[in-house]
């Protein structure tokens, strides 16, 4: 309900009853639904989810996957070692349903992480530039998109609150790695105008949806929009909401609208229909 | 749910989520003057179920039972802002009827 366990939340079954007539009056496709964004374990900031929360969550609004990566725990080391280790358990334990990413510092050990998290099932990597205090041009992070781009895997990256302007970085690293497929987070809210403009000039750029502003999306190719929550901070029913408004706002057809929910997250992901 | 009505819901909405992360002590009185504003258009419900919310709880609380009740809280600030915005975007005459039929 609205993310959160009904025990501890009052008026419970009337927040309920909002969150259901509010999803009931979307009109999106039936069909699969790929969330490409979501934290497991708990954050620095105190945010939390396991699996198993999230799974519940999944079945409740139709979820078929969700790319899972740790939260903002690197662990004494640094280097998120742990925290991989438990996204991969967690992927065992839900084939298919997690889709398990890996999470670096690039400054870090990167190599040795992302090693160890491909032998774990990895099939993509997490940065988060603000959280780990680095720039996207940055050498360790030029180096460390090399990496996961050479192992044929997409970077999701922090795009959102706190970014530090993301367009000439990202012209940098778009340069410094051809071939990276990179996905902007949060709609690259943090400077989606600049963002956006680059994305017009230049290939391997996707955004995703996870507490994206309605109008930087309605501004994308919906060709290049992925669907995602940002679970435990967002969650599913306004994250649907924002999709059914952008597409009504935008004029997306109900296949661009597929493709936003979970066409273009297999195209990218490589996942099996 | 018109142009103007939108974007004053919109900007109201944008300080209301600041003061629920910085659990600003105004979040309350600022729901309060939210859910008047959204009175009769389609972000009413959400709005008026987060200002039920911060009567009930002090969201300012940095206790752990409150954390909960703040992100639902959240989450139907992000929902009445959505409309909002939607209806923004879409340009619904700004001297239309200032209410629309609500739901």
């Amino acid at each position: 309900m609205w993310g959160e366990a009904h025990a501890g939340v009052p008026a419970a079954d009337a927040l309920a009853q909002v969150e259901d007539a509010l999803v009931a009056g979307l009109r999106l496709p039936e069909g699969p639904v790929v969330d490409v964004h979501a934290h497991l374990g708990t954050d620095a900031d105190g945010h939390h989810l396991d699996v198993a929360d999230l799974v519940a969550d999944m079945d409740a609004h139709g979820i078929a996957g969700a790319v899972c990566f740790p939260a903002n725990q690197p662990g004494d080391a640094g280097d998120f070692a742990a925290a991989n280790a438990a996204v991969a358990r967690a992927a065992a334990e839900h084939p298919g349903r997690v889709v398990p990413f890996c999470r670096v510092d690039p400054a870090v050990r990167a190599a040795e992480t992302m090693q160890r998290a491909a032998a774990d099932g990895a099939v993509g990597l997490k940065l988060h530039p603000v959280a780990q205090r680095f720039a996207l041009d940055d050498a360790a992070c030029v180096a460390a998109v090399a990496d996961a781009t050479g192992r044929g895997w997409p970077v999701l990256v922090h795009a959102g609150f706190g970014a530090r302007p993301l367009a000439a970085a990202l012209a940098t690293l778009t340069d410094e790695v051809p071939g990276a497929r990179l996905i902007l987070a949060h709609g690259a809210r943090g400077d989606a105008r600049a963002v956006a403009q680059l994305a017009r000039e230049r290939d391997g750029l996707w955004f995703d949806t996870s507490l994206a502003a309605l109008p930087d999306l309605v501004a994308l190719p919906p060709e290049r929009v992925l669907f995602g929550a940002d679970r435990p901070y967002g969650e599913h029913a306004t994250a649907r909401q924002l999709v059914a408004l952008a597409a009504r706002v935008a004029g997306w057809t109900p296949a661009q609208v597929e493709g936003v929910l979970w066409g273009n997250a297999h195209a990218l992901l490589g996942l099996a229909p | 749910m018109n142009r103007v009505d939108a974007v004053r819901l919109v900007a109201m909405l944008g300080a209301i989520e600041m003061c629920l992360v910085r659990r600003d002590a105004v979040t309350g009185p600022l729901l309060a003057q939210a859910a008047r504003a959204a009175e009769g258009t389609s972000a009413a419900p959400y709005v008026q179920a987060a200002a039920r919310l911060a009567r009930a709880h002090d969201l300012s609380a940095r206790t752990a039972g409150v954390a909960p009740v703040r992100k639902v809280t959240q989450a139907l600030c992000r929902a009445a802002a959505q409309e909002a915005q939607a209806a923004a975007l879409e340009g619904g005459g700004a001297t239309s009827p200032t209410r629309d039929a609500g739901g």
